[in-house]
């Protein structure tokens, strides 16, 4: 079952590495056999004055995957799962350990800064900015970083001002909201137009409404001409099902998976819990009648009705045989059916789960 | 290649006006540092007085022809000294500067090298430094008579040669924060030891056998000898070879020792991811 459930998890890996998949979109960013492996710092003084130190952290293993031209690429994982790391790799901060990462075929070691011309990076960190500069200073400034002409990068930053709605741009970075200086890290990573953006939780601490416009301007940018190709990284699971054309599970430095969301849903959890509110009926009589037909059975009464909740595999007929044991019940009126599909939480919380039985397992 | 100098001149502006910038949210402190230099320069005036005024004043027959007006020789130094830190702690600073502050991560996203980004974010530093040096002798001349004399462009050949030699010890200086993060040595040694033994405030003579070999060490001895020697005493390039080649020597040996020993740093940063660490 293991060996079968492993043999289709590579089966879904290897094939978001197939060419001319995906109406045969180009590679943006490719990622080969990449391990990162954290030295221990000053490993030999410490040696050399016999101190102890802690063993190296081993933050990728062996990792593969591709980012095509106008997709946004979700990775998802737990905290430490080496997600931080792959997004520093492959904007040059950090150099791999073996492996290699190409963006628009420039190697991230060998021609580091041409990949950093084609990429944007933005992340939620607040400090990445000068704070007793205003948002425009801000940007001014790395736009002149990049290269760009005066004329060029003042016209540019009022594109972006526009497109991000922004209204304060001349205020002191350190006096706008944190939703404002969250698009601004956005508007920074898209000055000079690169044709990758790596946006590392970019909703984190914003408010409903603040997240759900940035998440709009996101699923915009691929529509843009030409593509940009965006690889999102995020906690906020409902944000990548709804944005990702494809996510990759990663966990302790492995990807796990890479598929769609809804092949990922379906890949690892075909179930799907069914929810029914019911009146004119007793709990009891509920109970007894469902004993046979249903395991897990919750049951939660409210004001004038009970709700019944249990999990079903799909296409199933525990669904019909609940149906007909409530009919057999006397006076039970169905007054709502609603089913809930396995999430990318769940995918996540099963993987999870698998490492850590794994890791007990190798434990003894 | 016009290209890329275009290039590099475009981002050192770029973070020369960003400090300009910066430097304009902090006026007061600004202001605060010219009020300091005018009131160490009189103070420094009315300590030289103590001397000149008196009958038995040994200036005038002083054995050290550069400390017979002792102001002149005071504000050269401090003037000098001011420059030459700049020199030798702006690129250190520079890095753990931005690092400290967090920004360090969003400057080496965009497509410049680290050297470039050790160099253009210390260029605030040498502008702020050539205002504040030049404030010492302005207000020395202004208000208190003080006159040089000699080839300003001699003594400016001394100030860039040992600012470049400072320089290569800042390189060293901003390696040792790169991959130790804090606690550099070179600070302490430079910071502390150009004062005392480079003749800021005394001939380096009067130190005796001892110190004095301590003081032949340092680059600064060698700047601040030429450029009062030029200035003050208003020497010609025959009489100023000694000091001069001493800092090309200097210039020789540690150029490319620091620049490998930035290049092992960087490296060794980026492997341990420890690049924006502080």
């Amino acid at each position: 079952m293991e060996d079968e459930r492993d043999a289709r998890l590579r089966e879904t890996v290897d094939a978001s590495r197939e060419p001319g998949t995906e109406a045969g979109r180009a590679v943006a960013v490719s990622i080969n056999h990449l391990s990162k492996t954290y030295p221990v710092p000053l490993a030999r003084l410490k040696s050399f004055f016999r101190r102890s130190s802690r063993p190296p952290v081993e933050a990728l293993r062996d990792v593969s995957l591709e980012v095509r031209e106008g997709e946004i690429f979700g990775l998802i994982g737990p905290n430490g799962a080496g997600k931080t790391t792959l997004t520093k790799i492959i904007a040059t901060l950090v150099q791999p350990t073996t492996g290699a990462v190409t963006v628009r075929g420039f190697d991230s070691v060998r021609d580091a800064e041409r990949v950093r011309a084609s990429i944007g990076l933005a992340t939620a960190e607040e400090r990445s900015f000068y704070w007793r500069l205003t948002a425009r200073q801000n940007l001014l400034f790395f736009a002149r970083l990049y290269g760009m002409e005066e004329r060029v990068a003042r016209r540019r930053i009022d594109e972006l001002l526009n497109l991000f709605e922004f209204e304060d741009a001349g205020r002191r970075f350190g006096e706008l909201s944190t939703g404002n200086k969250q698009r601004l890290a956005v508007a920074r990573a898209l000055l000079p137009n690169p044709p990758v953006l790596l946006l590392d939780e970019p909703t984190r601490s914003l408010d409903p409404l603040a997240a759900a416009r940035l998440r709009a301007v996101i699923s915009q940018l691929v529509r843009f001409e030409p593509p940009v190709s965006i690889l999102l990284t995020s906690h906020n699971l409902t944000e990548v099902e709804e944005l990702c054309d494809r996510v990759a599970v990663i966990g302790q430095g492995i990807i796990r998976a890479v598929d769609t969301p809804r092949n990922l849903r379906a890949l690892h959890k075909q179930t799907e819990r069914v929810r029914l509110t019911l009146r004119g009926v007793e709990r009891q009589a509920i109970e007894v009648s469902l004993a046979s037909v249903v395991s897990e059975l919750e049951i939660t009464e409210q004001p004038g009705a009970i709700v019944l909740a249990f999990m079903r595999e799909m296409n199933d007929d525990t669904l019909d045989k609940v149906l007909k044991a409530l009919a057999g019940a006397r006076g039970a009126q169905v007054l709502g059916v609603e089913s809930e599909r396995a999430t990318l939480f769940d995918v996540l919380t099963a993987f999870q789960q698998e490492e850590e039985v794994k890791k007990n397992a190798a434990l003894g | 290649m016009l290209r890329s100098v275009k290039l590099l001149l475009r981002r050192v502006r770029a973070f020369v006006v960003r400090d300009f910038q910066l430097m304009l949210s902090y006026r007061l402190q600004f202001f605060l540092r010219v009020l300091t230099i005018l009131l160490m320069v009189t103070t420094l005036f009315f300590i030289s007085k103590t001397f000149t005024g008196r009958a038995d004043c040994p200036c005038a027959e002083s054995p050290f022809a550069q400390w017979r007006d002792p102001l002149a020789a005071w504000i050269t130094g401090l003037a000098v000294l001011n420059y030459f830190m700049t020199g030798f702690s702006s690129l250190a600073n520079a890095i753990r500067a931005e690092q400290t502050q967090g920004t360090l991560e969003s400057v080496l996203l965009t497509p410049i090298n680290v050297p470039t980004v050790v160099v253009a974010s210390s260029a605030w530093d040498f502008v702020q430094a050539t205002l504040f040096s030049f404030l010492y002798l302005f207000f020395g001349w202004l208000f208190y008579g003080v006159h040089f004399q000699g080839s300003y462009w001699l003594a400016l050949l001394f100030l860039v040669l040992t600012t470049l030699v400072l320089s290569c010890l800042g390189i060293l200086s901003a390696s040792f924060a790169m991959v130790f993060k804090r606690g550099d040595p070179f600070a302490v040694l430079l910071g502390t030891g150009s004062a005392l033994f480079s003749g800021v405030f005394f001939p380096t003579q009067l130190l005796g056998a001892g110190f004095s070999s301590v003081s032949r060490i340092l680059p600064p001895t060698y700047g601040l000898d030429g450029i009062r020697r030029v200035l003050i005493e208003g020497q010609g390039l025959a009489e100023v070879r000694e000091p001069l080649l001493t800092l090309l020597l200097f210039l020789a040996v540690l150029l490319p020792f620091s620049l490998w020993v930035f290049t092992r740093a960087i490296r060794r940063a980026k492997r341990e991811g420890s690049l924006i660490q502080y």
